[in-house]
């Protein structure tokens, strides 16, 4: 089987790509019938030299493109990939990989699947398994028509770092220019913070609607920064604007492996626990016996989470204070 | 400005309880008895195209909202309260077939009614609908228009009669720009943007006009290259002990002694 795998490296996190896309072709893909070829798309120079160190596979295409722009990769890769000799495309998790792993599908005529955890391929077909009705349910798809584009799933895999490689073939190619009609105009980059050591944390605290307004995200922020673990949210709390959209745990946003994870004021959804069951130990506080939390934790406080996190922080503070 | 937003109504899953859940011969799982909700994103996806609305009356320019589903019948209650909001058309396309995982079909039925139904400056959707997740319809739209795409929109204003800012989601940031229209926006988490609640008397005055029922036969549907073959339910259960105590306080201390403190001083 031919494969390729798109690499955006027009954004900051092309190593977190490339290393997931490394997890995946290991996991998955049987490497003595496999073929791979890896496509980076960049757009600064400087950045040019680090890219070999990025590449999963035995031969590489580096792109050089004006920014990041789906249309100015699309329109790279219809000139890359002219002869039509792949037989699967692997694109990273994350919006941009997702993206374009449908409209590629759709401009080669083949078959597209996103959020994908597992796959079991021939050259001429791939069962692929992804979450439906809200993460309740595995579905199973036969994909019939190559190329096959997939985009995995947050967190399906684990990151496999890559090896340096002696006799890797590289070949350039330079479109920048290539999209100057692109009806983009007064264009702003904002970036987002991104909290060290958030997806594997040793000890995360995570609140969900229960926490009801801004000032209660914050005092378990605080209390969180207290008792030194990482902060999340659920996607109650940032479509409410009571905390920051980069804090966000579950599904659409970071599938996290803390050893201790406590999900205060949680219902349990299984969108959002997607983000936090491969936690090693859940413990969940909330005042409703019947939440769905309650059934997927390890162990339960069924009360007010305000004032057992004070209390909490009363053995941290003690502990704390004997050890110095 | 003409403006179409798709939603999906779906059973709103999580009432579901543990014994619901079971897939039966046609792969299908009775929520019939569940109520149809829209999901946050297509919410959203509403509710920007009233802000585009409401500022447009402001700036003395016209934004027109329609909106169109693909839906058995299950959605009226919800086009009812669009029009209550004075959408000036809503649309239900009744389907014929299991369209759940059949993303191109949806995307090629929203295609067909903005080229030869109800041509369109703008079309919303929500990323991705709460029973299939295929996340795929609205890219699927963009592409068979042939128009430009903007994923993980989270804020769109009114820049003049043919031109939106756009605020969308990037892996590592947001990109702010000013598009051209004609475009497809594929809502993400659009942080406070819950749909706004019609007043009793829009209800009374807009909301009794007749939905537009179209049959999905009026549409050429394309072949699925994704076949679904298999559902399973997941099941997430751990031990969920109770920690039992007379307080706050003593369950706070159960829970440290016994559980946190053991934990956190392995090295």
């Amino acid at each position: 089987m031919k494969f390729k795998c798109i690499i955006n490296g027009c954004l900051s996190h092309t190593r977190a790509q490339a290393e997931e896309l490394n997890g995946f072709i290991s996991r998955f893909l049987d490497s003595e019938a496999s073929d791979g070829t890896t496509i980076i798309f960049y757009s600064q120079k400087d950045e040019r030299k680090a890219l070999p160190g990025l590449v999963p596979t035995q031969r590489a295409e580096l792109v050089r493109i004006d920014r990041y722009h789906p249309e100015s990769i699309l329109d790279a890769l219809a000139r890359i990939e002219y002869s039509d000799d792949a037989d699967l495309y692997l694109f990273p998790s994350g919006f941009a990989g997702s993206e374009i792993a449908v409209r590629w599908a759709f401009r080669q005529k083949g078959s597209s699947l996103v959020q994908v955890k597992h796959i079991d391929c021939t050259r001429d077909r791939v069962i692929a398994k992804k979450t439906a009705y809200v993460d309740h349910v595995l579905a199973t798809f036969r994909l019939d028509r190559r190329p096959f584009c997939l985009s995995p799933a947050r967190g399906c895999v684990d990151r496999l770092p890559i090896r340096a490689r002696d006799n890797l073939v590289v070949t350039e190619h330079d479109f920048t220019g290539l999209n100057k009609g692109i009806r983009a105009h007064d264009f702003h980059w904002i970036p987002v913070e991104h909290a060290k050591h958030f997806e594997n944390p040793r000890f995360l605290i995570v609140g969900g609607r229960g926490l009801q307004n801004k000032e209660n995200v914050q005092f378990l922020k605080n209390m969180a920064d207290a008792v030194g673990a990482e902060f999340g949210i659920s996607r109650a709390v940032a479509l409410n604007a009571w905390g920051p959209m980069h804090r966000l745990i579950g599904v659409s946003g970071t599938i996290a492996k803390p050893e201790i994870c406590i999900a205060a004021g949680v219902s349990g959804a299984a969108a959002f626990y997607a983000g936090i069951e491969k936690s090693k130990f859940i413990i969940a506080i909330n005042t409703d016996p019947l939440a769905r939390i309650i059934k997927s934790s390890d162990v339960v406080v069924i009360d007010d989470y305000k004032t057992v996190m004070a209390e909490l922080l009363k053995f941290f503070t003690f502990d704390g204070a004997n050890e110095a | 400005m003409r403006i179409l937003v798709c939603f999906k109504a779906a059973p709103d899953v999580e009432m579901l309880i543990d014994e619901d859940w079971a897939v039966d011969k046609k792969l299908k799982i009775d929520t019939s008895f569940v109520k149809n909700t829209l999901n946050t994103y297509d919410e959203s996806a509403l509710e920007i195209a009233l802000n585009l609305r409401d500022a447009s009356e402001a700036l003395g320019t016209n934004v027109e909202l329609s909106t169109l589903t693909v839906d058995g019948g299950g959605a009226t209650a919800i086009l009812k309260t669009l029009y209550a909001l004075r959408f000036t058309k809503a649309v239900r396309i009744e389907p014929q077939e299991d369209l759940r995982f059949r993303p191109a079909a949806t995307a090629a039925i929203i295609c067909q009614y903005v080229l030869h139904h109800s041509p369109q400056d703008a079309v919303l959707l929500g990323r991705q609908s709460d029973i299939g997740e295929n996340a795929k319809t609205s890219l699927l739209v963009a592409e068979m228009l042939g128009w430009q795409c903007i994923s993980q929109a989270t804020h769109i204003e009114l820049a003049d009669e043919n031109h939106l800012m756009v605020t969308h989601q990037v892996d590592d940031g947001h990109i702010r720009q000013r598009i051209r229209t004609p475009c497809v926006f594929s809502v993400g988490d659009a942080p406070c943007t819950s749909l706004r609640v019609p007043t009793l008397r829009d209800r009374m005055q807009y909301g009794k006009k007749a939905v537009d029922v179209l049959s999905v036969e009026d549409f050429l549907l394309p072949v699925e290259t994704e076949t679904l073959t298999g559902l399973e339910i997941l099941r997430h259960a751990r031990a969920g002990v109770i920690i039992e105590g007379k307080n706050p306080a003593e369950k706070a201390r159960v829970l440290y002694e016994e559980h946190l403190k053991p934990m956190l001083s392995q090295k």
